[in-house]
């Protein structure tokens, strides 16, 4: 769904769109007409906006690729997993011990914004998700090239979980993942190597106003 | 479990070892693949639970911050026929939300569909404080807001305007028991400002050549 809307809202704007823009708020204002009194006020009040966005012609978001997701260069990924019996106390033991802070691995994957980890439903599921550079298929060869490991401990408390090097690793993946029908990023593009560029820059510079000052 | 690892000290070496044992003990009935990737990586975890990094803080009333940098996570029921209207508004909006750029302190925002569309996680990474941040939101979209969640269960009647909003957002709020950024002292702002500053040194250095 995300992709054939992508589609449209890239094709340039003509009559046409436009028309298909107006239908489109139609069957919306339609869709709205039994939700709560404060849902179709603020669609009223927010209708105009959503018109001027929708014919600014946002950047599409589009397909991460095999599942997910993308936003300009920055993609996300969404899995909920049942958990193991016990997985739920192990990984919050290793969790825990790290102290909520995964950095000393994730920062060797490169291509990683950020990452969390939420247990739900009586610790009996979990929400892994993250935000990364580029394409599924690059970013998931990353982790398991770069921490395998890692991955074996978290992901054995994943009910069913193949094993990172398994050739079921990545179908396992597809199958928990869920594309998210709606996906926003501040600045779609920046890597995290082109923020870490900038980052240098930005300490040059300020060095060397220093200097000049 | 948040303020607890919020609130740990830098534990000494018997007290990390002791942690190390803890963890070998829960993973005694981890399937093999776990238990092996554990041994490979006990040196490694020993340095980490032994300070060095930024640990992850609390965001305020609810979700984890590391460095500048927060996560809100959530899920939300949603009310009859909710799941069908927000599809129908993302449909329209292609998926992308420009009016997000206007919170200025909003990283990433989420919408996914779950349990055969009964629930939404709806999950952002944002800089700072919580309760800044639902401010930010409810004084410069509150309109789009209540547009998306009015479509969820239990959503206040003068939705953002509404004293119990804060409540009910944090009521349904989960906190990451882990939070990983790896730009924690990257703000929305300074990545705009980085951005353009990039754009200007290129532009010298070709004024330069």
């Amino acid at each position: 769904m995300v992709s054939t809307t992508a589609e449209k809202s890239s094709a340039s704007a003509g009559p046409q769109q436009n028309k298909a823009i107006e239908e489109k708020i139609q069957q919306f204002r339609e869709l709205f007409a039994d939700a709560p009194e404060i849902g179709k006020k603020a669609l009223e009040n927010a209708l105009h906006e959503l018109r001027s966005q929708t014919s600014d012609l946002p950047p599409p978001v589009e397909s991460a690729g095999r599942v997910g997701a993308r936003l300009g260069k920055v993609s996300e990924l969404t899995i909920i997993v049942p958990l193991a019996p016990g997985g739920a106390k192990r990984l919050r033991a290793f969790l825990r011990l790290l102290r909520g802070n995964l950095s000393q691995g994730a920062d060797k994957v490169g291509t990683l914004h950020t990452m969390r980890f939420v247990f739900f439903d009586n610790d009996t599921r979990l929400l892994f998700a993250t935000a990364y550079d580029g394409d599924w298929d690059t970013y998931i060869d990353d982790f398991i090239a770069k921490i395998p490991d890692y991955l074996d401990i978290i992901d054995s408390a994943w009910d069913g979980w193949p094993g990172i090097r398994s050739p079921g690793a990545k179908d396992y993946l597809v199958k928990h993942q869920i594309t998210a029908e709606g996906w926003y990023v501040a600045y779609p593009d920046l890597t995290v190597a082109e923020i870490k560029r900038l980052q240098r820059i930005g300490k040059a510079v300020d060095e060397f106003l220093d200097k000049v000052g | 479990m948040a303020t607890q690892s919020a609130t740990a000290s830098r534990p000494n070496l018997d007290a990390i070892k002791q942690k190390i044992q803890n963890l070998r003990q829960a993973y005694a009935d981890a399937p093999e693949v776990g238990r092996i990737g554990l041994e490979r990586m006990i040196a490694e975890l020993e340095a980490a639970a032994g300070g060095g990094q930024q640990r992850a803080e609390s965001a305020g009333r609810t979700g984890l911050r590391q460095g500048k940098v927060s996560e809100l996570t959530s899920i939300v029921e949603f009310a009859p026929g909710g799941a069908k209207r927000l599809r129908a508004l993302l449909t329209v909006l292609g998926g992308n939300f420009q009016g997000a750029d206007k919170v200025g302190t909003l990283h990433d925002m989420r919408f996914v569909f779950i349990d055969n569309d009964t629930r939404l996680l709806f999950a952002t990474t944002y800089d700072g404080d919580w309760d800044t941040y639902i401010d930010d939101f409810s004084t410069k979209i509150p309109d789009a807001l209540d547009v998306l969640f009015s479509n969820m269960v239990g959503y206040p009647k003068k939705g953002m305007h509404d004293p119990a909003i804060k409540d009910w957002i944090a009521n349904h709020q989960l906190t990451a028991d882990a939070w990983y950024v790896a730009s924690p002292n990257l703000t929305v702002p300074e990545a705009r400002r980085l951005e353009k500053l990039g754009k200007a040194v290129d532009e010298l250095l070709d004024k330069i050549e």
